[in-house]
C-alpha cells in the first residue's frame, strides 16, 4: 500500500503545472549500438530543429518543445523498451525516430501503432516499412530503398527500352534495388528476359553474362552491383563478348574508376546510373546548413539534415493540429505539403505559426527537399540520372 | 492518474520483458545452475526459436518463406522442438569439451546462427528481417492485450519454475549436481556422465527457444541484430550469477532485477542535462554520454556481485545434503 500511495505521489509531482506547459516529443535513436556513430550528428539535428521551434514562439500557447531522448540501440528488443518508456512514462505526443529499420519496425509495431501515437524516423530505409499496417501512423523522411528501383524502371522505359535482362550482386542492397526494378518493369508494359543473381568479387563474369544474353534479345543490361565489387567486370566482360552495350544500373555504379577503365567513348550514350540526390543549394538547406554548421555540426553528415526535417514536422503537425493529441498530429502530418499552400523553409518558425494561426495551408520544404508524405508516410525522394559527360566524368542532371 | 495509468502500462511492459528473460536464465540455470555446462551460445539458442515462431505464424510475404499461418501455441512448440534439435547436434559435437573450450565452441556456434540467419535472404530476408508477427491476444482491445500477453508470459515462467525446482529436488536434480561438481566421481558410480550433460543442454536450449519465440510475438518483428550477444547471451549471464546459480527463485529474480535497472535507469538518465559545468569544464553531449552509462552500470553490478557476493542474491539450496539423514530413514521407511 505504501509502495502504491508512493506511486501515486510520484505521479502527481510528474504531472505538475509546472511540467504541463512543456509537449513532450519522444527522441528515439541508437545511441549506443552499431551506428553510434552516425547518430550523435541526428541527434544534433533533432536538437537544433527544436532549438528553432522554442526560440521563435515555441508550441501552441508558446508551450516548449522538449525531446525525451531514448536510446534503440539498433536493435529491437532496445527500441521496443526505450519507447515503451517515451510513450508510457513520459506520455510524449509523438515520436521522432527510431534509428535502423529493425528497431523502427519493432517499435512502430510493438509500441506506437497500438497506442495510436505517430512517429516519424529519419533513417529507416527499409521497403517493408511501407507495408505496414500502421494505421497512418509511420512517417519517414528517408526515401524508401524502393523508390530507386522504381524511379530507374520508369527512367529506362522512357528512354524507350522494353526488353532489359537484370543482374545483381546477391547482397542487402542491390537485391532489394533488383527485386523493386525487376517488378516495376513489367507493370509498366516492358519485359524482363532474364533476371540472375551473381556472387561478388569474381574474376569473370562471361559464363554469366552469356547466360543473361542467351534467354533473348535484351535491349540492354540492368546491372545491380557495386562498381568494384562486379559492376566493372560484368560491364567489360559483356562488351568484350559483344553480348551488352548498353546498361542501366543505380548510385553503386557512380565512380570515376568506371569511366577510367572501360572508356569514355565507349559509354558515353550507353549508360544510366539512378542516384538520390539532395537539393543543395535550396533555400532551406542553406538555412539548415548554416545554423548547424554555427554550432559546429557538419551539415553534410549523414540523415542530420533528416533528422532536422523530421523533427520539424513533427513540430509543424502539432501546432496544425491544435492540440496534443496523438490522432490529430498524425492525421496533421499529412496536412502540412499542401501544394497550393504558403511556403515554409527549415527555420522559418515563426511564419509557419503565424500561417497557421490564420488559418492558410502550408507548404514545408524541408532541408532535405520537399517531405511529401504519401499514403503510406512515405516520401518520394529526389533522384538524378548520372551519364558519361563531355570531360570523360560523371554529369547528374534531376530527373523530373 | 493518466500518469499512473502510463506507469501501469510500463510496468506490463517490464514484466513481460523480464518474464522472457526469466525464461533464458531458467534455461541457462539448468545448463550452468545444475550440470555446469559453460553455454555462451544463448543468443543462438534464442533466435533459433524466434525465427521459427515468425517463419510459422506470419502471412505469406515476398520476402522470406512462410505462409504457413500455424496457430501460436503450435508454433511455440516447434520453436522448443527445433531449439533443441540444433541443441542436441551442438551436444552431439561438443558435450565432453570442458567448461572452457564448451563457452568457446558455443559462441562460436551461436555466431554461425546469427550469420546463417543473415545471409539466407531467400529465407530469413536477412539483415532486414520478419515482420508482422501475430502475438497472442493482440486482439483483444488495450490494455487487456498486453496484459494478457504479459499473463502468458508469466504463466509460463510459473510452469517452467515448478518443473525445475521438482526437476531439481529429485534424484535427477542431485546427480546433475553431482556431475557439476566431480565428473570423474559421477562416473565412476556409473553414471553415463556425456548422456546426461547432453539432456540438461537439450533441455535448457528448448527454453532459450521457448524465450526466443515470445520474444518474437512481443516485438512482433524479428532481425539478426535481437541474438546479438551483449543482450541475448550475456545480459542472461549476468542475471543468473546476479540472481543466484542453481537456485531457480534466484535466476527469475536476477532477471526482473537486471532487466528493471537496465530499462530503467533510462528514465534517470533522462533527467539529466544536456550539458554541465564543472571545475570551469564544460561536459557536453552528456544526453548521449548518458546512454553508455547504463551499459557501464550493467558491468559494475556484475563486478560487484562477483567480488561480494559470488553465490548470487539467493544461494543454491541443495535438497539432499540440507536434509538431516534421520528424516531421510524416515521417509523412507513410511
Amino acid at each position: 500500500m505504501k509502495k502504491l500511495l508512493s506511486v501515486v505521489a510520484l505521479g502527481a509531482l510528474m504531472s505538475s503545472p509546472a511540467l504541463s506547459a512543456d509537449v513532450k516529443v519522444g527522441s528515439v535513436a541508437g545511441v549506443t549500438g552499431p551506428i553510434a556513430e552516425l547518430v550523435a550528428p541526428i541527434l544534433a539535428g533533432r536538437n537544433l530543429a527544436a532549438d528553432h521551434v522554442n526560440a521563435a514562439g515555441g508550441l501552441l500557447d508558446g508551450n516548449r518543445l522538449v525531446m525525451i531522448q531514448a536510446d534503440s540501440q539498433c536493435d529491437a528488443k532496445a527500441a521496443v523498451d526505450a519507447a515503451s518508456k517515451v510513450v508510457n512514462v513520459d506520455r510524449v505526443v509523438a515520436i521522432v525516430g527510431a534509428s535502423c529499420s529493425g528497431a523502427t519496425s519493432g517499435m512502430a509495431q510493438a509500441v506506437t501503432i497500438p497506442a495510436g501515437i505517430a512517429s516519424v524516423s529519419d533513417t529507416s530505409t527499409a521497403p517493408s516499412i511501407t507495408d505496414l499496417d500502421d494505421n497512418g501512423r509511420v512517417f519517414r523522411t528517408v526515401p524508401s530503398d524502393a523508390y530507386q528501383g522504381a524511379t530507374l524502371a520508369q527512367y529506362a522505359y522512357d528512354l524507350g527500352f522494353r526488353r532489359l535482362a537484370v543482374t545483381y550482386a546477391n547482397d542487402d542492397y542491390n537485391a532489394g534495388f533488383a527485386a523493386v526494378f525487376a517488378a516495376t518493369f513489367p507493370e509498366l508494359g516492358g519485359t524482363i528476359t532474364a533476371s540472375q543473381a551473381h556472387e561478388p568479387a569474381k574474376p569473370s563474369y562471361r559464363a554469366e553474362v552469356a547466360t543473361l544474353a542467351s534467354a533473348g534479345d535484351a535491349e540492354a543490361l540492368a546491372l545491380f552491383a557495386y562498381y568494384g565489387g562486379s559492376g566493372i567486370t560484368i560491364i567489360r566482360n559483356s562488351l568484350e563478348a559483344g553480348l551488352f552495350s548498353r546498361f542501366l544500373g543505380g548510385d553503386a555504379m557512380v565512380d570515376q574508376s568506371v569511366i577510367d577503365r572501360i572508356g569514355a567513348d565507349t559509354l558515353r550514350g550507353n549508360i544510366w546510373l539512378t542516384q538520390p540526390i539532395s537539393e543543395e543549394d535550396s533555400v532551406s538547406h542553406m538555412a539548415f546548413a548554416d545554423a548547424f554548421a554555427a554550432r559546429g555540426n557538419d551539415p553534410q553528415a549523414p540523415f542530420a539534415a533528416h533528422g532536422y526535417d523530421a523533427t520539424f514536422v513533427v513540430a509543424l503537425a502539432i501546432e496544425k493540429a491544435g492540440s496534443t493529441d496523438s490522432a490529430a498530429i498524425a492525421k496533421a502530418l499529412t496536412q502540412i505539403n499542401d501544394p497550393d499552400g504558403e511556403i515554409i523553409n527549415a527555420g522559418e518558425w515563426a511564419k509557419a505559426k503565424a500561417a497557421i494561426a490564420a488559418g492558410k495551408a502550408i507548404n514545408y520544404e524541408g532541408a532535405t527537399g520537399s517531405v511529401d508524405f504519401d499514403a503510406n508516410g512515405d516520401v518520394p525522394g529526389s533522384y538524378g540520372i548520372s551519364t558519361v559527360g563531355g570531360k570523360g566524368t560523371w554529369q547528374v542532371a534531376p530527373i523530373h | 492518474m493518466e500518469q499512473l495509468y502510463g506507469y501501469v502500462l510500463y510496468g506490463v511492459t517490464l514484466a513481460s520483458m523480464g518474464g522472457i528473460y526469466a525464461l533464458l536464465a531458467l534455461g541457462l540455470n539448468i545448463q550452468w545452475g545444475f550440470t555446469g555446462l559453460f553455454n555462451t551460445g544463448i543468443a543462438g539458442f534464442l533466435a533459433v526459436g524466434a525465427y521459427t515462431q515468425a517463419l510459422l505464424t506470419t502471412p505469406l510475404s515476398s520476402r522470406h518463406i512462410g505462409g504457413i499461418e500455424l496457430p501460436i501455441p503450435l508454433a511455440m512448440l516447434c520453436a522448443m522442438v527445433l531449439s533443441a534439435i540444433v541443441a542436441y547436434g551442438v551436444a552431439r559435437a561438443c558435450i565432453r569439451l570442458r567448461s572452457d573450450y564448451l563457452a568457446i565452441a558455443t559462441l562460436g556456434i551461436a555466431e554461425i546462427l546469427r550469420l546463417i540467419f543473415k545471409n539466407e535472404l531467400w529465407a530469413t530476408n536477412g539483415p532486414r528481417g520478419v515482420s508482422q508477427i501475430p502475438r497472442a491476444f493482440e486482439d483483444l482491445p488495450p490494455p487487456w492485450n498486453a496484459i494478457a500477453f504479459m499473463a502468458m508470459v508469466l504463466l509460463i515462467v510459473l510452469v517452467v519454475y515448478l518443473l525445475m525446482e521438482r526437476a531439481r529436488v529429485s534424484p535427477w536434480g542431485r546427480m546433475m549436481a553431482a556431475i557439476r561438481e566431480n565428473e570423474e566421481a559421477a562416473a565412476a558410480i556409473g553414471k553415463h556422465v556425456a548422456h546426461y550433460r547432453t539432456e540438461s543442454f537439450v533441455i535448457g536450449a528448448a527454453m532459450m527457444g521457448l524465450a526466443g519465440a515470445l520474444l518474437a510475438q512481443y516485438l512482433k518483428q524479428i532481425d539478426p541484430q535481437v541474438s546479438e550477444p551483449v543482450t541475448a547471451t550475456f545480459l542472461v549471464w549476468v542475471m543468473l550469477i546476479a540472481g543466484g546459480s542453481a537456485n531457480n527463485r534466484g535466476a527469475i529474480l536476477g532477471a526482473f532485477l537486471i532487466w528493471t535497472i537496465w530499462s530503467a535507469t533510462q528514465i534517470l538518465t533522462g533527467f539529466l542535462p544536456n550539458e554541465f559545468v564543472a571545475f570551469g569544464y564544460t561536459v557536453g553531449n552528456l544526453q548521449v554520454r548518458s546512454a553508455y552509462v547504463r551499459v557501464f552500470l550493467i558491468g559494475l553490478i556484475l563486478q560487484f556481485i562477483l567480488q561480494r557476493r559470488p553465490q548470487g542474491l539467493l544461494p543454491e539450496k541443495r535438497p539432499a545434503a540440507s536434509r538431516p539423514s534421520s528424516a531421510h530413514t524416515d521417509r523412507d521407511s513410511s
